[in-house]
């Protein structure tokens, strides 16, 4: 008996499917909800009992339960909180665009011609592709460890692409078109934003947290060591900036400082950090007229009502209808004068549809989902083996955590609004992707099985730079 | 009242009640899982491994959780006891101040390695670097939470 296991080869041997209930339960739980969700808006639309996209609705349940088998028949050892948690957002999102009016973006490929609803359908499946090949395929993170720099050249470049062949989008220019396809390059860059700093913290840490330059009285951080980093993030949030995309400018900052507090612990250079980025938001407000508009905006939409503070005046008034519970799903305010109340609902403010249609109470449980996704991230960064999956599994995780922040709090005018997207609800090929991705990171990462970190470097500038410090 | 009316409100209601429903149980699990790891023995601040021991004395694989003051040496009373010749009585301590750890020999006789270099003083000690007490080579993990 045991001579016929030995014989097996090794990597079959370890493939063992190995239930994973508490995700089987949640994804259930999330079925539900999409079915009822489906039946309240068909009963709206259609006064009868029917499910508004059934087709739809079943597929993205497909393509879960695709990810969740995926990851049971190769026995992985993943966290089972996190697909159902982004699962559910994703289908929010999904019922959201299937209620939108689906001219409000169409496609043709071949000859069907897609719809808003049809083509999130789409692009949410791909997504969840990523997500179960990095949960199942990812044993090993030296691809990411090892190429930082190659990670972080290739998105710069990715930018500056944008730079010659983009194309302007409402006052931007973000959208990267090649041949068919189009895409916002800042969604991918700031995966490959926090892979790059947790390479480049997870090395230099040991110098960071001990602090060598000083200057009369006050200790800085090791000067020298520091640039790189800092030119590299200087460099992807100019561009950013350049390119008008203030929300991932706000994005790469915060995560940036977050990272950094994370990888050395101190506090002073988080204060450091938030004195010079306030410096920079000043500099911004008087160097960029249109800067200048989205904060005045945001002090008094009412100003302009009908002009700049349209979009946030439509919304506000569609959170103020909704109210506790909302009106219902379809049941929403239609379409005034053949346009949208909330212009760019489905990018930016699907938080407002949601807020009108479910309420302020699901409004609540969505950035309660995106806590949960933080609290997963964190936990993962926790348990991880060794810094770089740890700083890699919170940067991701705040990733995720900051933008959702930052698009929510814009869509209620707590603070000024940038257009970024609401991770995994926002319609958008590239946000859903970019997010994919994150979430796939983070299963693959939280997996127990994964590969031993390698042994830590004893040559190098850095432990050469540690030795002289001994002495 | 219309019964359509009545099912298309109790409808809308449900939803917005199964994402809670969804949210508590996402929720349950978490606490499940906190509780789970503050239950779990042994909350230590890191361990060492042993990764290469001659003598077997202590074997190789062994791991000895530590604290934030860790003595290493042949003298019984030291946290981490090293049976090899080549070890001192009172060879090195492995500290743990604030947020990093520290190794200072204590005057051993044939000196503490940190990943091949002679330590001179107080050395910053990372995750994963190899401590060298005598012929024995020892790893900083993290602990367990």
């Amino acid at each position: 008996m045991t001579a016929a296991a030995a014989v097996a080869p090794r990597g079959l041997a370890r493939i063992r499917p190995r239930l994973r209930r508490r995700e089987a339960v949640l994804l259930v739980l999330v079925y539900v909800v999409l079915a009822v969700g489906g039946l309240s808006l068909g009963m709206t639309r259609t006064g009868e009992a029917t499910v508004a996209g059934w087709q739809l609705l079943v597929t993205y349940g497909l393509a879960l339960a695709f990810v969740h088998l995926a990851q049971t028949l190769a026995g992985r050892r993943t966290d089972q909180v996190l697909l159902p948690a982004v699962g559910m957002l994703g289908g929010l999102g999904l019922l959201v665009m299937i209620r939108l009016p689906q001219d409000l973006v169409t496609q043709d490929v071949g000859s069907l011609e897609l719809g808003l609803a049809e083509l999130q359908t789409l692009w949410l499946c791909l997504g969840l592709g990523v997500v179960g090949v990095l949960a199942v395929a990812v044993r090993s993170d030296t691809w990411l460890r090892m190429y930082k720099y190659t990670w972080a050249f290739a998105g710069l470049a990715l930018l500056a692409l944008t730079f010659v062949f983009g194309i302007d989008q409402g006052g931007a220019r973000l959208t990267l078109v090649v041949g068919p396809f189009s895409g916002q390059p800042s969604e991918l860059l700031k995966v490959i934003l926090v892979v790059f700093l947790a390479g480049y913290l997870a090395e230099y840490r040991p110098l960071l947290a001990s602090e060598r330059t000083t200057l009369g009285p006050v200790r800085l951080p090791p000067l020298p060591y520091l640039a790189p980093m800092l030119a590299m993030v200087a460099l992807g949030m100019g561009v950013v900036v350049v390119q008008r995309d203030l929300g991932a400018a706000l994005l790469f900052y915060v995560v940036f400082l977050a990272m950094l507090y994370i990888a050395t612990g101190r506090a002073a250079w988080v204060g450091l950090g938030v004195a010079l980025g306030a410096i920079a938001a000043v500099a911004l407000f008087l160097a960029f007229p249109h800067v200048r508009d989205r904060v005045s905006v945001w002090l008094d939409p009412f100003a302009d009502p009908l002009g700049a503070g349209f979009q946030i005046v439509q919304a506000l008034h569609a959170f103020a209808r909704g109210g506790l519970f909302g009106v219902g799903l379809g049941a929403g305010l239609p379409e005034i004068a053949g346009r949208l109340p909330v212009p760019a609902v489905h990018t930016d403010f699907p938080l407002a549809a949601i807020g009108e249609e479910m309420g302020l109470a699901t409004v609540l449980g969505v950035l309660g989902l995106y806590l949960v996704v933080l609290e997963r991230g964190l936990r993962i960064a926790a348990a991880a083996a060794d810094p770089f999956r740890t700083l890699l599994a919170a940067g991701l995780a705040l990733v995720v955590g900051v933008q959702a922040l930052v698009i929510a709090g814009g869509d209620l005018r707590i603070i000024p609004l940038t257009g970024i997207t609401l991770p995994f609800v926002s319609y958008g090929g590239s946000s859903i992707l970019a997010n994919a991705l994150v979430a796939g990171l983070l299963l693959a990462l939280s997996d127990r099985g994964i590969e031993p970190p390698p042994p830590p470097r004893t040559r190098g500038p850095i432990m050469r730079a540690l030795r002289g410090r001994g002495t | 009242m219309d019964p359509f009316v009545l099912a298309l409100w109790a409808v809308r209601l449900s939803l917005v009640a199964l994402i809670w429903l969804f949210l508590f149980a996402v929720v349950r699990v978490l606490l499940r899982d906190v509780r789970r790891a503050a239950a779990e023995p042994g909350a230590e601040l890191g361990r060492l491994v042993v990764v290469a021991s001659p003598d077997a004395q202590p074997p190789v694989g062994a791991r000895f959780p530590i604290d934030a003051v860790t003595t290493i040496g042949r003298d019984l009373a030291s946290t981490v006891v090293i049976g090899d010749a080549f070890a001192s009585l009172e060879h090195a301590v492995v500290t743990y101040r604030g947020r990093a750890w520290f190794i200072e020999d204590r005057g051993s006789t044939n000196g503490t390695y940190v990943n091949g270099s002679l330590v001179d003083g107080v050395v910053p000690l990372a995750v994963g670097d190899e401590i060298q007490v005598g012929r024995v080579r020892l790893r900083l993990d993290r602990g367990r939470r």
